[in-house]
């Protein structure tokens, strides 16, 4: 793989698979970004390999609120996910925003959910005239 | 009146019968008298009556011409007293039409003026409504925007403090029933 510069597609697709199979590629990629001098294609070739996984059934999910998300809630939002991506496994990246002001801001590779407080009143403010 | 003849006649008769003596009249005295006075009348007839009938012609020539000059003067004086009066009722009649034409041109004037000036009043009022209408119309945009600010604020404010953790799991339950 060193020798040609592969798609992101590709690459991401293989450490999605290697990913599943249960190996840590995570050195490897780095490595082989390094090698490659695609390093400032990080963020995107993850990005390509969520959405790969997400094709495979592992949803990688980023959920930010502004307060720690009791169990019963992450439940809440994992049965959402999949009743509406139709993936198997479910993981919930979760991280607190207290700018959020409340409610729940769901990121998948393909869908984004914002019920939070915020964005409401965002909303709001934008029906000015 | 036949005494005093009688008388004459008498004494002529006493006399030695010659009237001319008895009258004390000379013949010859007489006929010299008379041959004086026909000179005289020659000479009166050749030069002294010439020049004075010429001077009294020309004295009446110069009366004539006066009198002739003078009727010609008056009939001129006439002519332009005529002439003056109808000159005079041509300018009153000129000045009429002028007056006329001039009282139409500033009634015109006026009519235009007043049109002008009312469809001026007309365009000031229309614009001042639609400046109003559009003073309103911002007023209420800026009112609406200050309102929804104010709310937004007052919102983050109040919900930053007052947001349990039993509303927050009733939100996202709700938003994410709302989804599905």
């Amino acid at each position: 793989m060193a020798g040609t510069r592969l798609p992101r597609r590709k690459i991401a697709v293989y450490f999605a698979d290697e990913l599943l199979a249960g190996r840590n590629v995570t050195n490897q990629l780095a490595a082989y970004l390094v090698e490659t001098k695609r390093v400032r294609e990080a963020v995107l070739i993850v990005r390509d390999i969520e959405v790969a996984l997400a094709d495979r059934g592992v949803l990688l999910a980023d959920v930010a609120s502004s307060r720690e998300l009791a169990t019963e809630t992450k439940d809440a939002i994992t049965a959402y996910l999949k009743k509406t991506t139709g993936a198997h496994d479910i993981q919930l990246r979760t991280s607190v925003n207290t700018d959020l002001l409340g409610g729940v801001l769901v990121e998948t590779p393909s869908e984004r959910l914002d019920a939070t407080i915020r964005h409401r009143l965002n909303q709001l403010t934008a029906t000015k005239i | 009146m036949t005494g005093p003849l009688q008388q004459f006649a008498a004494s002529t008769h006493e006399a030695g019968g010659d009237i001319f003596s008895s009258l004390g009249i000379n013949g010859q005295m007489l006929a010299f008298q008379a041959i004086a006075f026909i000179i005289l009348v020659f000479l009166l007839g050749k030069f002294v009556f010439p020049i004075l009938i010429k001077a009294v012609d020309e004295r009446q020539e110069k009366i004539d011409a006066g009198q002739r000059a003078a009727a010609a003067a008056e009939a001129k004086a006439n002519e332009a007293q005529d002439e003056v009066a109808k000159l005079l009722k041509e300018a009153r009649g000129e000045a009429k039409d002028i007056v006329a034409t001039a009282k139409d041109e500033a009634t015109a004037m006026i009519n235009a003026g007043e049109e002008k000036a009312k469809s001026r009043a007309d365009k000031i009022v229309a614009d001042a409504r639609d400046q109003l209408e559009k003073d309103v119309i911002a007023a209420r945009k800026a009112l609406h925007n200050d309102t929804i600010e104010l709310v937004a604020l007052a919102t983050e404010k109040v919900v930053g403090k007052s947001f349990s953790e039993a509303v927050d799991k009733k939100v996202i339950a709700s938003a994410v029933k709302e989804q599905v």
